[in-house]
This record gives structure tokens, sequence and C-alpha cells, in this order.
């Protein structure tokens, strides 16, 4: 028994040993991912509403979405936030600008584990950029009727951002409604 | 779609359309190592579906219980793996004692289970894995049934590679083919059939 | 003289893909290009290279019934750091490997490793082996993301190397395709092995 004891013990020092060093680690690479990716999500909406000051919000769904004002004129410029739906492998999450009427300003892919080859080219700004300047009844893919033209190969992938793009953008816009009838 | 929608879609996913050897890459070297006759590949399967289920079920719990409240979140692969070597231990041990039959025939696969990598797989995706909807996170019940259902999927696939394996052994090759090669390219022919479900929207 | 041999008998004759055929699971799935082969193979290496040199080191305070968690708790500790380290300072790659960080502490080589020659073997011995068998690893991935890239997406590095005719063949990037490339090289190896 005595023995058995020993061997937990000898077995728990290993273990406190490399969890001290594993924390000790952690505090210093923490803060830099942390710093990090806020810094990403930042550059991001700067890029899709330039110049602007963002206040964040959060829906009665718990959507987190930014207000986009002008810093000088303070006027509305838009909104942004981050629309995510289940796609061919992965969950696909795009951060949207759209302008006070709700048209599409730009669209960013930001996490996606697509296809490679396929639904990966996602992110090529060939496929972003068409997005700009459609309002909500153009957001279905060229299959379904509508303006985007789907990525060859991946017509799953490009439904399914066009989709979240179209129910998210119709959530926040629910929002500023009830926001403005205040 | 009710909770038994949910099951349903679960288990397709991880069974055909998400396999875990097929397309996911994990648990690859019982998968070869295991199947080159049809009664271990069954006892593989069994007991990498015993060991999954229990897995998943624990290290939720560990995970939701100890490390998340604690913000512990950076010691989730050594508790996972720590977790997982126990347990197969644990199971080892039980089974030896009440059910020796049982563990004859599964026996000698236990201990090479901690190093499947399916099972920590299993356990570290279950952590991050969304319900079809997209935005709910697994409970203990989703987490559990998943590494069920993916032990399934993995005894499928190794089953299905168990018989082929045997077929082949008959088949008159190159010298250089012979053995693992060729069952590698057996798995990519099975692989490109299994990409007939991906994508499938349940 | 032995320095050297157990330097480079990962190379080619213990090669731990071709030879020995340990650690599919990264092989097969982060090979689709030659920057994330390279990526796997240098954190391999260095968790391989680290977990042996502390292993050996305690090779005679730890008791051998516990001697495998122990390993367990040394190779899980590296293989954090290296996904904190990774995640702090390389994003892309951490990203594109994903699960496969993780997964390092049940690659078949490392634990095999620590169980076949560390724990046996004086440091500087050990050192030798990890660095050989690290690179017998990387070269490997190397090589097999290097036809699964090329042949895939019709670049090397990134860099196109294929003429702007040549349609890539996609099977050779998807799962598929990583079977069958493995499966066709090993073939390969086998017959150079028979015309000696």
């Amino acid at each position: 028994m005595k023995y058995y004891l020993k061997l937990g013990f000898i077995l728990f020092v290993f273990c406190a040993i490399a969890s001290g060093i594993l924390a000790y680690i952690n505090t210093l690479t923490a803060p830099v991912i942390a710093e990090r990716k806020a810094r990403e999500e930042e550059e991001t909406r700067n890029s899709l509403i330039p110049n602007a000051d963002f206040e964040q919000k959060v829906t009665d769904q718990g959507m987190i979405y930014y207000v986009a004002k002008d810093p000088a004129k303070d006027e509305l410029l838009g909104y942004t936030f981050i629309a995510a739906d289940v796609g061919y492998s992965s969950t696909v999450q795009t951060m949207v600008g759209v302008d006070p009427e709700f048209e599409v300003l730009g669209i960013q892919v930001v996490d996606q584990a697509e296809t490679p080859g396929l639904g990966a080219n996602c992110t090529s700004p060939s496929f972003a950029s068409q997005f700009s300047g459609m309002s909500i009844n153009d957001l279905y893919v060229d299959k379904d009727g509508g303006e985007v033209a789907s990525l060859s190969g991946a017509t799953i992938t490009s439904r399914c951002i066009t989709n979240s793009l179209r129910e998210s953008i119709l959530d926040v816009q629910d929002e500023d409604q009830i926001g403005g009838e205040q | 779609m009710g909770y038994l929608g949910e099951i349903f879609v679960m288990a397709m996913t991880a069974i055909f359309i998400q396999n875990f050897v097929l397309s996911r890459f994990l648990g690859l070297c019982p998968y070869l190592g295991v199947s080159k006759k049809l009664d271990s590949a069954l006892g593989m399967g069994m007991a990498v579906i015993f060991v999954m289920t229990l897995a998943s079920a624990i290290t939720f719990l560990i995970n939701n219980y100890l490390l998340i409240p604690y913000s512990l979140g950076y010691l989730q692969t050594i508790a996972f793996i720590l977790t997982i070597a126990a347990l197969v231990q644990f199971v080892e041990m039980v089974i030896q004692k009440n059910a020796p039959a049982l563990y004859k025939s599964l026996g000698v696969y236990l201990p090479l289970i901690t190093t499947n990598c399916a099972v920590l797989g299993v356990a570290i995706l279950n952590t991050t894995a969304l319900r079809s909807d997209g935005v709910t996170e697994y409970n203990f019940l989703d987490s559990l049934l998943n590494g069920f259902f993916s032990g399934v999927g993995f005894t499928v696939v190794l089953l299905a590679m168990a018989g082929l394996r045997m077929r082949l052994d008959m088949a008159e090759l190159p010298k250089s083919m012979k053995g693992m090669p060729i069952a590698l390219i057996l798995a990519g022919i099975m692989a490109l059939s299994f990409y007939g479900f991906m994508g499938f929207q349940i | 003289m032995t320095f050297i041999k157990e330097l480079t008998k990962g190379l080619i004759k213990d090669n731990p893909i071709f030879v020995l055929v340990l650690g599919l699971c990264p092989t097969l799935a982060v090979t689709t290009s030659v920057i994330n082969a390279l990526g796997m193979g240098s954190a391999a290496t260095f968790v391989l290279l680290c977990s042996n040199i502390i292993i050996s080191m305690i090779k005679g305070i730890t008791p051998s019934k516990i001697r495998i968690p122990v390993y367990i708790v040394v190779i899980a500790s590296f293989v954090t750091i290296v996904d904190m380290v990774m995640a702090a300072y390389l994003p892309d790659l951490h990203k594109s490997l994903g699960l496969f960080i993780p997964l390092i502490v049940v690659n078949c080589i490392i634990l095999g490793r620590a169980e076949a020659f560390a724990s046996k073997n004086n440091v500087i011995m050990s050192i030798a082996d990890a660095i050989g068998m690290g690179l017998g690893f990387t070269l490997s991935l190397t090589l097999i993301a290097t036809f699964r890239e090329i042949l895939g997406a019709g670049t090397w590095l990134g860099m196109r190397v294929t003429p702007m005719s040549y349609d890539p063949m996609l099977i050779a990037i998807l799962a598929p395709g990583a079977f069958i490339t493995l499966g066709f090289l090993m073939a390969l190896m086998n017959m150079i092995k028979e015309k000696k």
C-alpha cells in the first residue's frame, strides 16, 4: 500500500511541475493571442467601414454587432457584425459591413475550414467583392434565384455564406427598428 | 426538428459524412494495423466504441466542471490524455476481474487504445462541436452520443477494410505493392466512395 | 561514431513513416501543402527532442510501474507549449494544423522513441535519436506534401511550378489522394529496396 502511495506521489509531483510550467507559459502567450485576435477583428472592421468609430451593442438574441459612426460629424455610417452558419465541413464565419440602408458594403470570411481548392476559395477577393452593393433581396445564390455567383464546385459553401449574411442582416435590421421606435 | 432528429443527424455525420478514419484522418494506426483479420477487427472496434463513449462522457465533465470554471483551458491536452490513459487502465482491470471471457477477446486491444488518436480526437472535438443549428454547444448527452457514434463509424470502416483485405490476400500483386502499399491504396478508394456522402444536408 | 549512427538511422534505415509505419494520422492529414508539412515536422521534432532529453534525464527516478503516465505528462506538456507558442506567433500555421497539434501527444513516434530509446540511453544518444527521427519524419512529410501540392494545386511552397495550362488534380489534396499518394510512395520505396 505504501509503495502505491509513493507511486501516486511521484506522478503527482510530475503533474504539478508540468502544470506550473504550463501556467507560466500561458501567462506569456495568452495576452499575445488575445491582443492579436482583437487587433485582427478591428482591422477587418476598419477595412469594411473605413474611418469610423465603432460602438459595441448586443441584440436581444445575444448577437454582438457594432454601430459605425463618423467621428467628425456624428453621422451613422453603418453596422458590422459576424454571420455564421454550418457550411460543407465546418462553421463558416463571415464579417460583414452594411450601410444604414442595410446594403452590403463588404464582406470578409474570418474563419472557415472548408475543402481546400473548392469551398476554401470563399476567402478569395473575387468571391467576396461581388457582395458589395447587394440588398437583402439579392442575397440568394444564383441557383436559388439570387444575385450571388456560387463558387464552382462549392454551392453549399456559397449558399451557407449567403444565407447566414441574409439572416444576420435581418436580425440587426429588426433590432435597429425596435431601437428606432423607442 | 426534435431531439431524435438531432441524434439521427449526429449518427449520420459521424458514421458516413465526416467519418473519423476516412475524412478526418483519426485512428489510422489501428485502421491499418488491426485490419488483417475480421475477428480481431471486430474486437478492436468494440473496444474502441466502449472507450470512446466513456472517454467522451468523462472528458466532458472534466472540461465543463473543472477546466472551464477555473479557466485552466491550457491544461486541456494534458488532462484529457491522462484521463484517457487512466480510463483505459481502469476498464482493463474491471473487465479482467469481472468478465474474463470478454477480457480474452478485448484485452489485447485495450492498451493500444491509449495512443489511438481517435479517442483524444473525439474528446477535443466535442469541446468545440456545435449542433446542426450551428449555435448550440454540445451538452453531456450530445457528447456521449457523439463519442458512441464516432466509435461506430470507426468500427464500420475497420470491418469493411478487414473484409476487403482478407480477399486481397488471394490476389496476385507485384511484390513491392504487397502489404501496406496496397492497403493504403484500398483505403484511398474507400475514402473516395465515402466522399459521395459528404456535403449531404440532412 | 555511434552518435552519427543514431543520428542517421532515422533518415532511411528506420524511417518512421516509410519503414516503421508510425504516426500515420498527421502524415496523411497535414500533407496538403509543403508549408503545413514543414510546420508539423518541426513541431513534432521539437516535442520529440525535448521529451527525449527529459525522459533520458529522469529515467533513474521514475519507477517502471508509472513510467508510461510520466512519459505522457512530459510529452503532453511540451505539446501544449508548442500549441500555445504557435497560436501566439504563427497563427496561420496554427490554424491550418488545427486539431493535429494537440494530437502530437498520441503520435506513436514520440511515445515509441521515449519507451524504446530514451528510457534506456543517455542524454547525448537520445538527442541524436530525436534529431534523426524528427528529421526523417519531417523529410517524409515534405516528400509526400511535395507530390500532393504539385499535383493537387500546381504549386510548391505556394509558388506556381506547373504551366498555366495544367488544371490541378484536386483529388490529390483531398482525403483519398492522401492514402493513394502514400501507397504509391511506399511501393516505390519497396521497389528500390528490392533492387539493391
